[in-house]
């Protein structure tokens, strides 16, 4: 286990796509009332799900110009994928957002960003422990 | 820093339904009013909202991977509505000469209901802020206390 | 512990100390890692050496901790959404870390305890 593992870049990876859902999330409840506006979504866990590969089980597709990123941790450049939310409700002033799926949403996020960052820590804490214990 | 930028998008939306409660308890308090500064009674009130592009400036929108996605929202305008309903009132002082008043075009139900809206958004926008910065605090958790 | 597995013990950790120390013991042969534990000496089935149970917990310990990983990645990454599993799997890395690191320290001590002692 080192500093530069696999696990603990896609943590992070992981926390900072988090950290900019919470942004878009604020920004459609924000705009709950905001005549025409689009609810939007952030979806970044099928782009760090290649990056990991977990399972091995992710085919090389030679013709996707992203496929140097599978498997091998290349976690630099990950792009989130932004778009309309799909299943907003139009009201009648074109505005589509949920506030209700909104909140549910923001406290998801919330509770899998704490558990990522206690997840960071413990691997941190192994780190040090088994620094500390060269006695 | 996307956690800061956030906490400036949710306080635009606390501003900004304010505002909009502002107009509709205002235009309670004003449903009898039938003399304003301007002559006339008076006008409903009702705010518009807009949306903008949060990162302010141009390089912030460069580096930022959600660049204009994430919006603040605006009260950009205050709309003046200029209807008015004739009450039928001849001793009111300010009756014409067939005895109708001009009233302002308020109904308590729905500026009620704006209300209860703008209220409800406005909740859930500090709900958003309070996220916000649990998520903050939480961050400054890593590394601490191994 | 028996005085002859005393003995043993000291063979053994004598052979895994630097080669320029106690020739003599180096000398009485049988002193090596492989040693069986006290009463399995007729080989049954299933004995394990001490060597063998530590290379074997070392595995473990090391396996544990791949799976930990595994279940953060996949967490980290949407594919799983059992908070519960992945915190249980990162938790028994980590005791069965600490326990090895512990067995490990005991190790060096009961070794250095014996180093001192005056023969």
């Amino acid at each position: 286990m080192d500093v530069n593992d696999k696990t603990l870049k896609a943590l992070t990876t992981a926390l900072n796509f988090r950290e900019m859902r919470q942004e878009l999330i604020s920004s459609n409840v924000a705009n709950a009332n905001t005549p025409g506006f689009k609810a939007k979504k952030l979806d970044f866990e099928e782009a760090l799900a290649r990056a990991l590969d977990v399972d091995g089980q992710m085919q090389m597709n030679a013709a996707d110009g992203r496929h140097h990123n599978v498997g091998n941790g290349g976690f630099n450049n990950l792009e989130p994928e932004i778009y309309d939310d799909p299943n907003g409700v139009v009201s009648e002033n074109g505005n589509t957002v949920d506030v209700e799926a909104e909140m549910a949403k923001m406290a998801e996020n919330k509770l899998m960003y704490d558990t990522l960052v206690q997840l960071i820590n413990k691997k941190m804490g192994i780190m040090k422990y088994a620094i500390n214990s060269e006695k | 820093m996307d956690l800061l930028s956030s906490l400036r998008i949710s306080s635009s939306g606390l501003a900004a339904q304010r505002k909009r409660m502002e107009a509709h308890s205002s235009n309670i308090a004003n449903a009898q009013t039938t003399r304003t500064a301007e002559g006339g009674p008076y006008r409903r009130k009702e705010v518009v909202f807009g949306s903008e592009p949060a990162r302010d400036t141009f390089s912030e929108i460069l580096e930022g991977e959600l660049a204009e996605n994430a919006q603040t929202v605006h009260a950009t305008e205050v709309v003046h509505s200029d209807k008015v309903v004739y009450k039928h009132d001849p001793s009111h002082p300010d009756a014409n000469s067939e005895g109708y008043v001009a009233m302002p075009d308020i109904n308590p139900m729905v500026e009620m209901a704006n209300m209860i809206e703008a209220q409800r958004a406005y909740e859930s926008n500090v709900t958003a802020i309070n996220t916000t910065k649990q998520m903050a605090m939480k961050t400054l958790e890593i590394g601490r206390g191994n | 512990m028996a005085i002859k597995d005393l003995g043993s013990f000291q063979q053994t950790l004598g052979k895994a100390d630097a080669k320029g120390w106690s020739r003599s013991v180096d000398n009485d042969m049988g002193g090596n890692f492989d040693i069986k534990a006290p009463g399995l000496e007729g080989g049954t089935e299933g004995a394990k050496s001490f060597g063998e149970f530590l290379s074997d917990s070392i595995g473990k310990v090391n396996s544990l901790q791949q799976e930990a990983n595994i279940s953060m990645e996949k967490l980290a990454s949407g594919e799983s959404q059992n908070l519960h599993e992945t915190l249980l799997a990162v938790e028994k890395a980590d005791i069965a870390f600490r326990t090895m690191n512990q067995v490990r320290t005991k190790v060096i001590d009961a070794y250095r305890e014996i180093m001192k002692m005056q023969i």
